[in-house]
Protein backbone atom coordinates (compact mmCIF):
# COMPACT_ATOMS: atom_id res chain seq x y z
CA UNK A 1 0.00 0.00 0.00
CA UNK A 2 2.90 2.64 1.24
CA UNK A 3 4.79 1.27 -2.32
CA UNK A 4 1.35 1.88 -4.50
CA UNK A 5 0.68 5.40 -2.94
CA UNK A 6 4.92 6.39 -3.02
CA UNK A 7 4.81 5.31 -6.44
CA UNK A 8 1.65 7.15 -7.85
CA UNK A 9 2.06 9.92 -4.96
CA UNK A 10 2.03 12.62 -7.58
CA UNK A 11 -1.24 11.21 -9.10
CA UNK A 12 -2.67 11.13 -6.39
CA UNK A 13 -1.18 14.96 -5.36
CA UNK A 14 -2.71 16.27 -8.28
CA UNK A 15 -6.10 14.49 -7.74
CA UNK A 16 -6.43 16.00 -4.53
CA UNK A 17 -5.34 19.35 -5.68
CA UNK A 18 -8.15 19.04 -8.32
CA UNK A 19 -10.81 17.97 -5.92
CA UNK A 20 -9.97 20.56 -3.12
CA UNK A 21 -9.91 23.69 -5.72
CA UNK A 22 -13.54 22.27 -7.08
CA UNK A 23 -14.75 21.67 -3.32
CA UNK A 24 -13.80 25.70 -2.70
CA UNK A 25 -15.70 26.58 -5.94
CA UNK A 26 -18.97 24.22 -5.07
CA UNK A 27 -18.54 25.55 -1.60
CA UNK A 28 -18.60 29.28 -2.98
CA UNK A 29 -21.93 28.69 -5.30
CA UNK A 30 -23.48 27.94 -2.07
CA UNK A 31 -21.99 31.13 -0.51
CA UNK A 32 -22.80 33.27 -3.34
CA UNK A 33 -24.15 36.09 -1.71
CA UNK A 34 -20.84 36.74 0.52
CA UNK A 35 -17.68 38.16 -0.58
CA UNK A 36 -14.38 36.07 0.75
CA UNK A 37 -11.75 37.48 2.03
CA UNK A 38 -9.64 36.73 -0.79
CA UNK A 39 -11.64 38.59 -3.37
CA UNK A 40 -12.08 41.64 -1.08
CA UNK A 41 -8.45 41.55 -1.05
CA UNK A 42 -7.97 41.41 -4.49
CA UNK A 43 -10.76 44.05 -4.90
CA UNK A 44 -9.31 46.59 -2.62
CA UNK A 45 -5.66 46.14 -4.03
CA UNK A 46 -6.60 46.65 -7.59
CA UNK A 47 -9.50 49.18 -7.30
CA UNK A 48 -7.17 52.26 -7.17
CA UNK A 49 -4.91 51.01 -10.64
CA UNK A 50 -8.45 50.49 -12.24
CA UNK A 51 -9.86 53.86 -11.64
CA UNK A 52 -5.93 55.03 -12.30
CA UNK A 53 -6.68 53.23 -15.69
CA UNK A 54 -10.04 54.19 -16.48
CA UNK A 55 -9.17 58.13 -15.73
CA UNK A 56 -5.65 57.85 -17.93
CA UNK A 57 -7.95 56.16 -20.54
CA UNK A 58 -10.45 59.28 -20.42
CA UNK A 59 -8.16 61.68 -20.70
CA UNK A 60 -6.46 60.16 -23.68
CA UNK A 61 -9.86 59.04 -25.33
CA UNK A 62 -10.90 62.67 -24.62
CA UNK A 63 -8.13 64.29 -26.24
CA UNK A 64 -7.81 61.94 -29.20
CA UNK A 65 -11.78 62.46 -29.89
CA UNK A 66 -12.00 66.34 -28.90
CA UNK A 67 -9.21 67.62 -30.75
CA UNK A 68 -7.08 64.63 -32.74
CA UNK A 69 -9.91 63.14 -34.63
CA UNK A 70 -12.42 65.34 -36.07
CA UNK A 71 -13.52 63.48 -39.11
CA UNK A 72 -17.31 64.37 -40.16
CA UNK A 73 -17.62 66.91 -36.96
CA UNK A 74 -19.26 69.57 -38.68
CA UNK A 75 -21.60 66.99 -40.29
CA UNK A 76 -22.37 65.30 -37.18
CA UNK A 77 -22.66 69.09 -36.02
CA UNK A 78 -25.27 69.89 -38.07
CA UNK A 79 -26.74 66.22 -37.23
CA UNK A 80 -26.95 66.87 -33.76
CA UNK A 81 -28.27 70.03 -34.60
CA UNK A 82 -31.34 69.15 -36.07
CA UNK A 83 -31.40 65.97 -33.64
CA UNK A 84 -31.82 69.27 -30.79
CA UNK A 85 -34.28 70.79 -32.24
CA UNK A 86 -36.46 67.28 -32.73
CA UNK A 87 -36.02 66.51 -28.85
CA UNK A 88 -36.88 70.35 -27.93
CA UNK A 89 -40.34 69.77 -29.30
CA UNK A 90 -40.02 66.44 -27.74
CA UNK A 91 -39.36 67.70 -24.60
CA UNK A 92 -42.20 70.17 -24.92
CA UNK A 93 -44.50 66.68 -25.27
CA UNK A 94 -42.87 64.76 -22.04
CA UNK A 95 -43.26 67.77 -19.98
CA UNK A 96 -46.99 67.23 -21.41
CA UNK A 97 -46.93 63.76 -20.18
CA UNK A 98 -45.52 64.16 -17.15
CA UNK A 99 -47.93 66.70 -15.34
CA UNK A 100 -50.67 63.50 -16.70
CA UNK A 101 -48.72 61.10 -15.60
CA UNK A 102 -48.87 62.90 -12.06
CA UNK A 103 -52.99 63.48 -12.52
CA UNK A 104 -53.38 60.04 -13.28
CA UNK A 105 -50.81 58.72 -10.51
CA UNK A 106 -52.85 60.41 -7.85
CA UNK A 107 -55.91 59.49 -9.33
CA UNK A 108 -55.02 55.69 -9.38
CA UNK A 109 -52.88 55.79 -6.00
CA UNK A 110 -50.73 53.73 -8.58
CA UNK A 111 -47.35 54.02 -7.15
CA UNK A 112 -45.23 52.09 -9.86
CA UNK A 113 -42.37 53.81 -9.80
CA UNK A 114 -38.46 54.12 -8.06
CA UNK A 115 -38.60 56.00 -4.99
CA UNK A 116 -35.67 55.15 -3.37
CA UNK A 117 -32.39 56.93 -2.38
CA UNK A 118 -29.51 56.58 -4.96
CA UNK A 119 -26.18 56.93 -5.30
CA UNK A 120 -24.25 57.25 -8.54
CA UNK A 121 -21.04 55.25 -9.46
CA UNK A 122 -18.58 55.33 -12.02
CA UNK A 123 -17.96 52.25 -13.79
CA UNK A 124 -13.78 51.29 -13.99
CA UNK A 125 -13.86 47.70 -15.18
CA UNK A 126 -15.31 45.32 -16.98
CA UNK A 127 -15.47 41.62 -16.82
CA UNK A 128 -11.84 39.72 -17.34
CA UNK A 129 -13.68 36.79 -19.08
CA UNK A 130 -15.12 36.64 -22.42
CA UNK A 131 -18.67 34.82 -20.91
CA UNK A 132 -19.46 36.55 -17.69
CA UNK A 133 -21.16 39.74 -17.58
CA UNK A 134 -19.98 42.00 -14.45
CA UNK A 135 -18.61 45.05 -14.30
CA UNK A 136 -16.79 46.87 -11.52
CA UNK A 137 -18.30 50.39 -10.15
CA UNK A 138 -16.04 52.67 -7.87
CA UNK A 139 -18.32 52.05 -5.03
CA UNK A 140 -18.17 50.28 -2.21
CA UNK A 141 -18.66 48.85 1.60
CA UNK A 142 -17.61 52.68 2.75
CA UNK A 143 -20.35 54.11 0.82
CA UNK A 144 -22.95 52.16 2.48
CA UNK A 145 -23.54 49.68 -0.73
CA UNK A 146 -23.86 45.53 0.11
CA UNK A 147 -24.82 42.96 -2.10
CA UNK A 148 -27.79 42.47 -3.44
CA UNK A 149 -28.64 46.27 -4.33
CA UNK A 150 -29.94 47.10 -7.69
CA UNK A 151 -27.91 48.82 -9.89
CA UNK A 152 -29.86 51.36 -12.95
CA UNK A 153 -28.74 53.38 -15.42
CA UNK A 154 -30.70 56.56 -17.36
CA UNK A 155 -32.17 53.59 -19.76
CA UNK A 156 -32.99 50.93 -17.60
CA UNK A 157 -32.05 48.07 -14.82
CA UNK A 158 -28.62 47.59 -15.30
CA UNK A 159 -27.61 44.32 -12.68
CA UNK A 160 -27.51 43.89 -8.62
CA UNK A 161 -24.19 44.50 -6.74
CA UNK A 162 -22.91 40.69 -6.19
CA UNK A 163 -19.18 41.60 -4.63
CA UNK A 164 -18.24 44.44 -2.54
CA UNK A 165 -15.03 45.95 -1.04
CA UNK A 166 -14.53 49.08 0.80
CA UNK A 167 -14.00 51.15 -2.12
CA UNK A 168 -15.54 48.89 -5.09
CA UNK A 169 -18.33 46.75 -6.13
CA UNK A 170 -19.04 44.10 -8.96
CA UNK A 171 -22.14 44.47 -10.57
CA UNK A 172 -23.91 41.05 -11.97
CA UNK A 173 -25.21 42.27 -15.19
CA UNK A 174 -28.80 41.78 -16.18
CA UNK A 175 -27.27 40.09 -19.67
CA UNK A 176 -25.24 37.35 -17.41
CA UNK A 177 -26.29 33.60 -17.64
CA UNK A 178 -26.63 33.28 -14.01
CA UNK A 179 -29.07 36.40 -14.11
CA UNK A 180 -32.46 35.83 -13.32
CA UNK A 181 -35.13 38.85 -12.66
CA UNK A 182 -38.91 38.31 -12.38
CA UNK A 183 -40.75 40.44 -15.00
CA UNK A 184 -43.64 41.27 -16.55
CA UNK A 185 -44.81 43.38 -20.01
CA UNK A 186 -45.91 46.13 -19.75
CA UNK A 187 -48.47 46.43 -21.94
CA UNK A 188 -50.73 43.53 -20.99
CA UNK A 189 -48.91 42.61 -17.31
CA UNK A 190 -48.27 38.88 -18.19
CA UNK A 191 -45.47 37.36 -15.93
CA UNK A 192 -42.30 35.98 -16.30
CA UNK A 193 -38.58 35.48 -15.62
CA UNK A 194 -36.21 37.71 -17.74
CA UNK A 195 -32.94 35.47 -17.68
CA UNK A 196 -29.48 36.69 -19.43
CA UNK A 197 -27.89 35.26 -22.13
CA UNK A 198 -24.63 37.12 -22.83
CA UNK A 199 -25.73 40.28 -24.83
CA UNK A 200 -29.72 39.75 -24.60
CA UNK A 201 -32.33 38.42 -22.21
CA UNK A 202 -35.06 35.99 -22.98
CA UNK A 203 -38.54 35.95 -21.19
CA UNK A 204 -38.77 32.74 -19.58
CA UNK A 205 -42.16 31.03 -18.41
CA UNK A 206 -44.13 33.18 -20.49
CA UNK A 207 -47.65 31.57 -21.32
CA UNK A 208 -47.91 30.34 -24.61
CA UNK A 209 -51.59 31.82 -25.20
CA UNK A 210 -50.14 35.14 -23.38
CA UNK A 211 -50.77 38.26 -25.55
CA UNK A 212 -46.78 39.38 -26.15
CA UNK A 213 -45.97 41.44 -29.12
CA UNK A 214 -42.45 42.71 -30.95
CA UNK A 215 -41.23 46.53 -29.45
CA UNK A 216 -43.29 45.22 -25.97
CA UNK A 217 -41.61 46.92 -23.33
CA UNK A 218 -40.28 44.94 -20.31
CA UNK A 219 -40.16 45.82 -16.82
CA UNK A 220 -39.66 44.58 -13.48
CA UNK A 221 -42.46 43.23 -11.47
CA UNK A 222 -40.57 43.77 -8.44
CA UNK A 223 -41.61 39.99 -7.44
CA UNK A 224 -37.99 38.88 -6.64
CA UNK A 225 -37.38 41.24 -3.95
CA UNK A 226 -34.24 42.89 -5.38
CA UNK A 227 -35.07 45.27 -8.04
CA UNK A 228 -38.13 47.67 -7.63
CA UNK A 229 -41.74 46.90 -9.50
CA UNK A 230 -41.90 49.11 -13.30
CA UNK A 231 -37.90 49.65 -13.88
CA UNK A 232 -37.72 48.55 -17.91
CA UNK A 233 -35.47 45.56 -18.40
CA UNK A 234 -35.38 46.02 -22.15
CA UNK A 235 -38.16 45.82 -25.32
CA UNK A 236 -39.60 42.15 -26.99
CA UNK A 237 -37.41 41.86 -30.33
CA UNK A 238 -38.79 38.52 -31.28
CA UNK A 239 -41.62 36.12 -30.22
CA UNK A 240 -41.65 32.64 -31.40
CA UNK A 241 -44.94 30.07 -30.01
CA UNK A 242 -44.13 26.49 -31.42
CA UNK A 243 -47.43 24.19 -32.32
CA UNK A 244 -47.07 22.64 -28.46
CA UNK A 245 -45.32 23.30 -25.24
CA UNK A 246 -46.71 25.58 -22.48
CA UNK A 247 -44.16 28.45 -22.95
CA UNK A 248 -43.68 31.01 -25.84
CA UNK A 249 -39.82 31.17 -26.88
CA UNK A 250 -39.38 35.38 -25.94
CA UNK A 251 -36.07 37.27 -26.78
CA UNK A 252 -35.75 40.61 -25.20
CA UNK A 253 -33.20 43.35 -26.02
CA UNK A 254 -32.64 45.08 -22.81
CA UNK A 255 -32.37 48.83 -22.48
CA UNK A 256 -29.38 49.49 -21.14
CA UNK A 257 -26.24 49.76 -23.29
CA UNK A 258 -23.91 47.21 -21.48
CA UNK A 259 -21.17 48.55 -23.84
CA UNK A 260 -21.28 52.32 -23.22
CA UNK A 261 -21.90 51.83 -19.63
CA UNK A 262 -20.07 55.23 -18.30
CA UNK A 263 -22.00 55.89 -14.86
CA UNK A 264 -24.99 53.81 -12.99
CA UNK A 265 -26.98 54.64 -9.92
CA UNK A 266 -26.91 52.30 -7.14
CA UNK A 267 -30.62 52.27 -5.18
CA UNK A 268 -30.05 51.76 -1.60
CA UNK A 269 -32.64 50.78 1.11
CA UNK A 270 -36.58 50.49 0.79
CA UNK A 271 -38.94 52.10 -1.25
CA UNK A 272 -39.66 55.81 0.78
CA UNK B 1 11.40 34.17 -5.23
CA UNK B 2 11.61 36.93 -7.65
CA UNK B 3 10.25 35.06 -10.56
CA UNK B 4 7.38 34.27 -8.26
CA UNK B 5 6.43 37.86 -7.60
CA UNK B 6 6.98 38.76 -11.12
CA UNK B 7 4.66 36.23 -12.10
CA UNK B 8 1.86 37.46 -9.87
CA UNK B 9 3.10 41.11 -11.04
CA UNK B 10 1.95 40.11 -14.61
CA UNK B 11 -1.19 38.91 -13.30
CA UNK B 12 -2.15 41.49 -11.63
CA UNK B 13 -1.09 43.57 -14.76
CA UNK B 14 -3.13 41.44 -17.48
CA UNK B 15 -6.46 41.28 -14.89
CA UNK B 16 -6.49 44.59 -15.04
CA UNK B 17 -5.56 45.11 -18.91
CA UNK B 18 -8.18 42.63 -19.18
CA UNK B 19 -10.92 44.42 -17.25
CA UNK B 20 -10.06 48.24 -17.48
CA UNK B 21 -8.13 48.71 -21.09
CA UNK B 22 -9.11 46.27 -23.41
CA UNK B 23 -13.15 47.01 -23.05
CA UNK B 24 -12.46 50.63 -23.82
CA UNK B 25 -10.31 49.42 -26.98
CA UNK B 26 -11.57 46.20 -28.37
CA UNK B 27 -15.17 44.59 -29.11
CA UNK B 28 -16.41 42.53 -26.36
CA UNK B 29 -15.09 38.81 -28.53
CA UNK B 30 -11.94 40.17 -29.25
CA UNK B 31 -10.43 40.60 -25.68
CA UNK B 32 -7.41 38.25 -25.34
CA UNK B 33 -7.33 36.32 -22.31
CA UNK B 34 -3.86 37.14 -20.92
CA UNK B 35 -4.04 34.75 -17.88
CA UNK B 36 -4.06 31.96 -19.95
CA UNK B 37 -1.23 32.62 -21.76
CA UNK B 38 0.76 32.94 -18.57
CA UNK B 39 -0.73 29.71 -17.17
CA UNK B 40 0.29 27.73 -20.27
CA UNK B 41 4.01 29.70 -19.97
CA UNK B 42 4.40 28.39 -16.65
CA UNK B 43 3.37 24.35 -17.21
CA UNK B 44 6.07 24.87 -20.09
CA UNK B 45 8.68 26.95 -18.09
CA UNK B 46 8.71 26.58 -14.31
CA UNK B 47 8.92 23.86 -11.42
CA UNK B 48 5.64 22.21 -10.57
CA UNK B 49 5.64 23.75 -6.64
CA UNK B 50 5.78 27.23 -7.82
CA UNK B 51 3.81 26.51 -11.20
CA UNK B 52 0.86 25.08 -9.14
CA UNK B 53 0.72 27.74 -6.14
CA UNK B 54 1.06 30.86 -9.18
CA UNK B 55 -1.51 29.29 -10.92
CA UNK B 56 -3.77 28.90 -7.74
CA UNK B 57 -3.01 32.08 -7.16
CA UNK B 58 -4.06 33.99 -10.64
CA UNK B 59 -6.90 31.64 -10.84
CA UNK B 60 -8.18 33.12 -7.65
CA UNK B 61 -7.38 36.59 -9.00
CA UNK B 62 -9.03 35.59 -12.32
CA UNK B 63 -12.05 34.71 -10.53
CA UNK B 64 -12.11 37.81 -8.65
CA UNK B 65 -12.64 39.98 -11.90
CA UNK B 66 -15.12 37.63 -13.34
CA UNK B 67 -17.91 35.45 -13.04
CA UNK B 68 -19.89 34.97 -9.93
CA UNK B 69 -18.34 32.58 -7.13
CA UNK B 70 -14.53 32.25 -6.35
CA UNK B 71 -13.39 28.67 -7.03
CA UNK B 72 -13.79 28.35 -10.89
CA UNK B 73 -10.55 29.50 -12.84
CA UNK B 74 -9.00 28.55 -9.58
CA UNK B 75 -10.34 24.60 -11.03
CA UNK B 76 -10.12 25.38 -14.50
CA UNK B 77 -6.77 26.73 -14.78
CA UNK B 78 -5.25 23.94 -12.34
CA UNK B 79 -6.43 21.68 -14.81
CA UNK B 80 -4.69 23.15 -17.65
CA UNK B 81 -1.94 23.41 -15.94
CA UNK B 82 -1.61 20.19 -15.35
CA UNK B 83 -2.52 18.50 -19.03
CA UNK B 84 0.32 21.24 -20.29
CA UNK B 85 2.28 19.14 -17.84
CA UNK B 86 1.85 15.78 -18.85
CA UNK B 87 2.25 17.10 -22.52
CA UNK B 88 5.51 19.34 -21.57
CA UNK B 89 7.69 16.41 -21.48
CA UNK B 90 6.89 15.12 -25.21
CA UNK B 91 7.12 18.65 -26.79
CA UNK B 92 9.73 20.96 -28.08
CA UNK B 93 8.59 23.98 -25.99
CA UNK B 94 11.00 26.32 -27.78
CA UNK B 95 8.83 26.41 -31.34
CA UNK B 96 7.29 29.56 -31.70
CA UNK B 97 4.47 27.82 -33.46
CA UNK B 98 4.10 24.71 -31.10
CA UNK B 99 3.86 27.48 -29.11
CA UNK B 100 0.60 29.23 -30.64
CA UNK B 101 -0.42 25.62 -31.11
CA UNK B 102 -0.67 25.15 -27.71
CA UNK B 103 -2.58 28.54 -26.80
CA UNK B 104 -5.15 27.61 -29.64
CA UNK B 105 -5.67 24.10 -27.64
CA UNK B 106 -5.58 25.95 -24.16
CA UNK B 107 -8.48 28.24 -25.25
CA UNK B 108 -10.78 25.51 -26.60
CA UNK B 109 -9.86 23.35 -23.41
CA UNK B 110 -10.59 26.42 -20.80
CA UNK B 111 -14.06 27.35 -22.71
CA UNK B 112 -14.98 23.32 -22.56
CA UNK B 113 -13.98 23.47 -18.66
CA UNK B 114 -15.47 26.82 -17.86
CA UNK B 115 -18.69 25.26 -19.48
CA UNK B 116 -18.21 21.71 -18.20
CA UNK B 117 -17.97 23.19 -14.57
CA UNK B 118 -21.12 26.11 -14.39
CA UNK B 119 -23.38 22.87 -16.01
CA UNK B 120 -22.40 20.81 -13.74
CA UNK B 121 -21.81 23.07 -10.35
CA UNK B 122 -23.66 25.86 -11.14
CA UNK B 123 -27.03 27.08 -11.97
CA UNK B 124 -26.01 29.28 -14.82
CA UNK B 125 -28.50 29.03 -17.60
CA UNK B 126 -27.92 27.52 -21.43
CA UNK B 127 -23.71 28.76 -20.56
CA UNK B 128 -22.41 26.30 -24.04
CA UNK B 129 -24.86 28.79 -26.92
CA UNK B 130 -23.01 31.82 -25.30
CA UNK B 131 -19.43 30.08 -24.83
CA UNK B 132 -18.97 28.07 -28.59
CA UNK B 133 -20.21 31.13 -30.45
CA UNK B 134 -17.41 33.47 -29.06
CA UNK B 135 -14.21 31.23 -29.40
CA UNK B 136 -13.33 31.21 -33.06
CA UNK B 137 -13.31 35.34 -31.83
CA UNK B 138 -11.65 34.41 -29.28
CA UNK B 139 -8.92 31.65 -30.56
CA UNK B 140 -8.51 35.04 -32.73
CA UNK B 141 -7.65 37.22 -29.80
CA UNK B 142 -6.07 35.02 -27.56
CA UNK B 143 -3.24 33.94 -30.96
CA UNK B 144 -2.64 37.34 -31.96
CA UNK B 145 -2.18 38.40 -28.46
CA UNK B 146 0.46 35.46 -27.79
CA UNK B 147 2.75 36.27 -31.21
CA UNK B 148 2.56 39.62 -30.11
CA UNK B 149 4.08 38.69 -26.93
CA UNK B 150 5.93 36.26 -28.37
CA UNK B 151 7.53 39.15 -30.80
CA UNK B 152 8.05 41.51 -28.32
CA UNK B 153 9.73 38.98 -25.94
CA UNK B 154 11.66 37.83 -28.91
CA UNK B 155 12.87 41.50 -29.19
CA UNK B 156 13.72 42.04 -25.39
CA UNK B 157 15.37 38.85 -25.08
CA UNK B 158 18.90 40.24 -26.10
CA UNK B 159 18.42 42.41 -22.57
CA UNK B 160 17.98 39.74 -20.21
CA UNK B 161 19.80 37.00 -21.77
CA UNK B 162 19.33 33.64 -23.54
CA UNK B 163 19.08 31.84 -19.96
CA UNK B 164 15.68 33.66 -18.63
CA UNK B 165 13.18 30.77 -19.37
CA UNK B 166 11.32 31.90 -21.85
CA UNK B 167 9.13 28.95 -23.18
CA UNK B 168 8.71 29.53 -27.27
CA UNK B 169 12.30 31.25 -27.60
CA UNK B 170 15.40 29.47 -28.44
CA UNK B 171 17.72 28.38 -25.08
CA UNK B 172 14.44 28.91 -23.14
CA UNK B 173 13.80 27.17 -19.74
CA UNK B 174 15.99 25.63 -17.12
CA UNK B 175 13.44 22.97 -16.90
CA UNK B 176 13.68 22.16 -20.54
CA UNK B 177 17.47 22.88 -20.57
CA UNK B 178 19.76 24.97 -23.47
Amino acid sequence: MRDLFRRYRYLFLTIALLLSTLLLYSYNLRQRGATTFFERSVLTLTAPFQASFDGAFDSVTGFWDNYLWLIETRQRNQQLEAQNRQLKAQLQQVAEVRLQNQRLRELLAFVDDVDRPALPAQVIGEDASNWAQTIVIDKGTRAGLRDGLPVVAAEGVVGRIIKTAPNSSRVLLITDASSAVAALVQRTRTRGVARGRGRELTLDYALRTADIKIDDLLVTSGMGGVFPKGLILGRIAEVKRDEFGLFQLVDVLPAADFSHLEEVMVLLGEDR
Amino acid sequence: MRGFFLYLFFGFFFVLLQSSVFPVLLPPGLRPNLLLIVILYLGLSENFPRAVLVTLLLGGIQDSFSGTSLGLYVSVDLAILLLVRLLSEHLNAESPALLLLLIAAGTLVQNLLVGFCLTVFADAGPVMPILLPALPQQLIANLLAASFLLYFLLRLQPLFGTRSGLAGLVYQSKRHGS
